[in-house]
């Protein structure tokens, strides 16, 4: 069973945003309009987060950290958010009743509420994701539909599912390559390699979430060591 | 009424006799109250939660603020009168079925607040088909369920003889009464079973409504979220409750004596006794209060402490202090000395608790929500008329739960105020020569001295 | 009061039989209920101990509820002198 996970080189990000684009092109994830992002309910799957210390300035990009062992899923009361076989969390848009507890319970903030009912489905919309109805949470699925399309594909040809053909959209679209995308069960895969490098660290890895997303940083690795 | 032992009680019955002109303008006072609250839901229903003040990262407000808030007065009633039932204090007489029915009453409305802040209310029965109980609001529905039947019982039990009394003198809502006296006659073998069923629920009630407030403090304590993740929140949640439920007790105390002029029912002496445990409260609150801030403070973690100043000198502080003033300064002052003006002194502390204990729920909640551990732009909480509409509401629909049942049931309860009277006075006496050293007679004098039990 | 009883106290019997019955059903439901989340758990391989912990004490809590007022609603109904 594969792994999937993510890993983003901080030291080839240039918080150009394409990722955030590209992401919300994909999954159809709503423009909320000028009013209700002052009011801070933009949904950003993909969220390019800037951090700024004393030396400098760094950019994160953060979708869902797809940890291995998630605190929003064991705060679910109706079974709405559920970690899949192949580590991926998942949310079921009609099975949640919109307590947000998952959202309190995320120590990331990864989670989005549908605040009001932000569009409906329409031309031009990604018609593999469906349209989220108010009133539930969404998040960052590592554009599942992708995996489920590639897997079909594959076995419409009677092959394995090969690696790099299933491949989110923020990785596909990071002009620097700053993403790779790949099975981290994999020991010679090229995130797995890289989840190895001295470079490599997770997000808030002392909460024991274990995120499926890694990053990689010079700086951080020499300031952790 | 031509029985003379209930003439002399005449002043409990005059409520539910008579009405007059204030019940009318009580009642449109909380309907209007009540009005805006089902407006802003309605609002909220059709255009989903956007309408509300709440946002991202802070995706609890005003309406969890509630709930826990709500929650915590439950635990007025029923476990303070469990206690002093128990602990055979003869006192507690006039004031154990004011303090069961906040119970009853607020609990409906604190579970309600949860229905409201659901995004989709419309899936509610998903809880009981697919709930899951890894997840603490589970925990939460479970043991409030059985709370509230629990003090359903509790304060249905001690009210049948009232009841009878009710049917058989009264005059009016006759069928009503005689459905729930369920047949009371006062036979001594019914009395029996009726002393020994409160006896066992008084028991019973007090590990479940500690429960309770254990398990709405898990909903934070179990995230691993800053400010929350902490053990002490259990038992931190179940003092607050008892201190905030106290306070809202004697305030309804004070105006129920006051409206239905029971001056000579409720004391000074009541409100100074429960003005004492109001003070032991307010130390214990404190005290846990002190504790949780000092490790968070002492330990420095660095998403704790953004937290904390975000309490103390960040955006949060006039909610901060003002919960410290409001739950210890002011009380302090008030409370340690009782000997003059105990009713107006206990009453001022209590408002500024039950006010200050709204705040202390809303300084646990948004303000860790408020902080995301990731570097994310800042935001600010502020709640729009629909949060205030429903809170407006929410009071409003509790205060008149407890004025309907001011309106059929006599508030203080008949048969145990005449208990006391030819019971209990006995009773206590002969309890006191237990305590002493054997041999001890009754003074002649006795007559003259006071008991203070 | 001898002979049958007056319609009046027909009716104030039935209903007090069914709010004992309404009590009674509450309570099942209730139980019905925390079974049918531990099977919930247990199909989906969810964490079926959590729901199993909480039933083992909700369940008799929740039954000796119900006795303590269905022993009640029973002793006084039989314990009444006839007036």
């Amino acid at each position: 069973m594969a792994l999937w996970g993510m890993v983003i080189d901080l030291d080839r990000c240039t918080g150009c945003q394409a990722c955030v684009m590209a992401c919300k092109a994909e999954n159809n994830v709503p423009a909320v309009g000028a009013k209700e992002a002052t009011r801070g309910r933009i949904i950003s799957w993909m969220q390019v987060l800037t951090e700024e210390s004393e030396e400098r300035t760094r950019f994160l990009p953060r979708p869902c950290l797809q940890c291995d062992d998630p605190p929003c899923i064991k705060v679910c009361p109706v079974y709405a958010t559920y970690r899949n076989p192949e580590g991926i969390v998942a949310q079921i848009y009609a099975r949640c009743i919109g307590c947000r507890f998952c959202m309190a319970a995320c120590p990331y903030t990864a989670k989005y509420f549908n605040w009001l009912r932000y569009q409906r489905e329409a031309p031009g919309q990604n018609p593999d994701v469906s349209v989220r109805p108010k009133g539930v949470v969404e998040k960052c699925t590592f554009c599942h539909h992708r995996l489920q399309k590639a897997r079909e594909r594959a076995r419409a040809e009677r092959r394995d599912l090969a690696p790099g053909e299933y491949v989110p959209a923020c990785a596909e679209t990071c002009p620097s390559r700053a993403i790779a995308f790949g099975d981290l069960s994999d020991h010679g895969s090229e995130v797995a390699r890289l989840a190895r490098s001295p470079r490599a660290f997770r997000l808030g890895e002392e909460l024991g979430t274990k995120p499926k997303v890694i990053y990689l940083s010079e700086t951080e690795a020499h300031r952790r060591a | 009424m031509p029985d003379p032992s209930l003439q002399r009680d005449a002043a409990l019955f005059a409520p539910i006799a008579q009405t007059g002109r204030g019940f009318y303008f009580t009642l449109v006072v909380l309907g209007i109250a009540i009005l805006w609250g089902a407006v802003a839901y309605w609002t909220q229903f059709e255009y989903g939660l956007g309408v509300t003040g709440l946002q991202q990262p802070v995706s609890w407000g005003f309406y969890v603020t509630n709930f826990v808030f709500f929650i915590g007065i439950s635990h007025a009633g029923t476990l303070i009168s469990a206690i002093l039932r128990l602990s055979k204090a003869e006192w507690r007489r006039p004031i154990t079925r004011m303090a069961e029915v906040i119970t009853v009453m607020v609990l409906f409305i604190g579970a309600g607040q949860i229905l409201v802040d659901l995004g989709r209310p419309d899936r509610m029965m998903n809880i009981i088909l697919y709930g899951r109980y890894q997840s603490p609001l589970l925990w939460d529905a479970t043991s409030i369920s059985a709370y509230l039947f629990a003090s359903t019982i509790y304060l249905y039990l001690p009210l049948i003889p009232d009841i009878a009394i009710l049917r058989d003198h009264l005059g009016k809502h006759r069928f009503l009464y005689a459905v729930l006296a369920m047949g009371w006659t006062g036979t001594p073998r019914q009395q029996k079973i009726l002393n020994r069923a409160i006896a066992i629920l008084a028991i019973m009630v007090i590990p479940i409504a500690v429960s309770v407030h254990t398990v709405v403090s898990f909903v934070f304590s179990m995230t691993i979220q800053p400010a929350w993740h902490s053990s002490i929140f259990g038992p931190y949640f179940v003092a607050g409750a008892i201190f905030s439920g106290i306070a809202a007790l004697i305030v309804a105390m004070a105006v129920i004596r006051r409206i239905h002029r029971l001056q000579a029912y409720l004391k000074p002496i009541h409100f100074r006794y429960l003005g004492y445990l109001l003070l032991v409260m307010t130390l214990l609150w404190f005290y846990l209060t002190f504790a949780e801030y000092l490790t968070g403070y002492y330990g420095n973690g660095p998403e704790e402490m953004k937290v904390f100043w975000s309490k103390f000198t960040g955006p949060f502080w006039p909610t901060f202090w003002g919960m410290v003033a409001l739950n210890f300064v002011i009380p302090m002052a008030l409370l340690v000395r009782l000997q003059h003006h105990a009713v107006g002194k206990t009453v001022a502390a209590s408002a500024c608790i039950v006010a200050g204990m709204w705040l202390e729920r809303f300084n646990i909640i948004v303000p860790t929500l408020s902080n995301p551990r990731l570097p994310f732009p800042e935001t600010m909480y502020w709640p729009t008329w629909v949060e205030w509409g429903e809170t407006a509401g929410s009071f409003g629909l509790f205060i008149l739960f407890y004025v309907l049942f001011v309106k059929f049931f006599p508030i203080i309860s008949i048969w145990e105020i005449r208990e006391g009277r030819e019971v209990g006075l006995k009773e206590v006496e002969e309890r006191l020569l237990t305590y002493l050293p054997d041999g001890t007679e009754p003074e002649p004098a006795r007559r003259h001295t006071k008991v203070p039990t | 009061m001898n002979g049958r009883p007056s319609p009046f106290d027909r009716a104030v019997r039935a209903c007090q039989w069914a709010i004992a019955g309404l009590t009674l059903v509450f309570i099942t439901a209730i139980v019905l209920w925390i079974v049918h989340l531990i099977r919930t758990a247990w199909r989906l391989g969810d964490v079926a101990s959590a729901s199993i912990g909480i039933s083992l004490v909700a369940i008799p809590l929740f039954l000796t509820l119900l006795g303590v007022g269905l022993s009640v609603f029973w002793g006084l109904l039989r314990g009444g002198d006839r007036r």
